[in-house]
């Protein structure tokens, strides 16, 4: 009787194109999904925790306020400004050669002339005392800004 | 003449994959690495941020004015991982020292609330006449104060502001 034995493999090396296919369609994946060298400004701080937080999805139109406490009367409010790299500091108000000047006023102030559609994301210290927080409404207020959204960590609610 | 070789099969005839594996790999890692995905960051809108109290008006019309709702929330004086919230007959205490008493208290805070919304409702006051006030003591935790910003949309209420802090 005629043996059937293996057939001579001549294919030295593993089969890689599986392993292309999968590997290109994780980079493709991770090109669509991740940020990279994408900032809003967000400063790295413990935000308060919250479960009805929403998205937003027009980020285009905000300006995202990192409210600290520096254990001063009013707290330290930095922001990514247009064609800066890091974010500044923005100060309630400051003497500039005898001028009291206004540069967060002023700022949300220009910014809502020219954008009936701006939008403020606050992100505060979760254990920041709220009279650091109110200053920063009150300016909002001031530059007419209508939207003001907190920015909080999601936690999710027990079933 | 014969040509030595010219029958010899060529077996590998695909191209060198390896380099491309090779860069592809080290651009996976980077993206891996350097990508920053969707995290847990979320946003809780107001679209009345403040609300100056004792600032009078000039009545300009014959609008009736809002019904207030104010929402007092203060700092519990034994233990401060606790804070108060006294709304109307509702006053609560919640403990946010732990997740899950905090997510309890908060639930039954947003119940409360949400029946005295319906309460308000049944007795003529339309949602947008309704105009709720957030009190937050001034040394009161941001947090607390978003917690209650919270419980105060999810009964949804429509209007809803941060009023001055107080002592």
């Amino acid at each position: 009787m005629r043996k059937h034995s293996m057939p001579e493999s001549n294919v030295t090396h593993p089969n890689v194109t599986p392993l292309i296919d999968v590997v290109m369609c994780l980079i493709i994946f991770f090109m669509l999904v991740a940020k990279i060298g994408v900032t809003s400004g967000a400063e790295e701080m413990t935000l308060p925790k919250a479960i009805l937080g929403q998205d937003i999805k027009d980020l285009g139109n905000t300006l995202t306020l990192n409210v600290r406490n520096i254990n001063q009367p009013l707290p330290m409010v930095t922001a990514l400004l247009p064609g800066h790299h890091d974010t500044t500091e923005l100060k309630f108000e400051e003497n500039r050669g005898g001028k009291i000047e206004r540069p967060l006023l002023d700022l949300l102030k220009a910014a809502r002339a020219n954008n009936p559609e701006f939008k403020v994301i606050i992100r505060g210290e979760q254990d920041m005392p709220y009279r650091l927080l109110e200053p920063v409404l009150f300016v909002s207020a001031q530059a007419n800004v209508k939207n003001v959204n907190f920015a909080t960590e999601t936690v999710q609610a027990k079933k | 003449m014969r040509i030595r070789g010219s029958k010899k099969v060529h077996y590998d005839a695909g191209p060198n994959m390896t380099p491309l594996v090779d860069v592809v790999m080290v651009i996976l890692i980077f993206l891996m690495l350097a990508g920053s995905f969707g995290g847990v960051e979320r946003y809780l809108t107001s679209n009345v941020p403040i609300k100056q109290s004792g600032v009078g008006q000039a009545a300009v019309d014959n609008t009736v004015p809002d019904t207030p709702l104010e929402i007092r929330v203060d700092r519990n004086r034994a233990d401060p991982s606790k804070f108060d919230v006294r709304a109307g007959r509702i006053a609560m205490t919640i403990d946010a020292s732990t997740q899950e008493s905090w997510l309890q208290q908060m639930d039954q805070l947003t119940e409360a609330l949400k029946q005295m919304h319906q309460e308000l409702n049944a007795a003529g006051t339309s949602d947008d006449k309704i105009q709720v006030e957030i009190h937050p003591q001034k040394d009161v935790p941001y947090a607390h104060a978003i917690h209650v910003f919270e419980a105060v949309t999810d009964a949804q209420f429509k209007k809803i502001s941060f009023a001055q802090s107080h002592e």
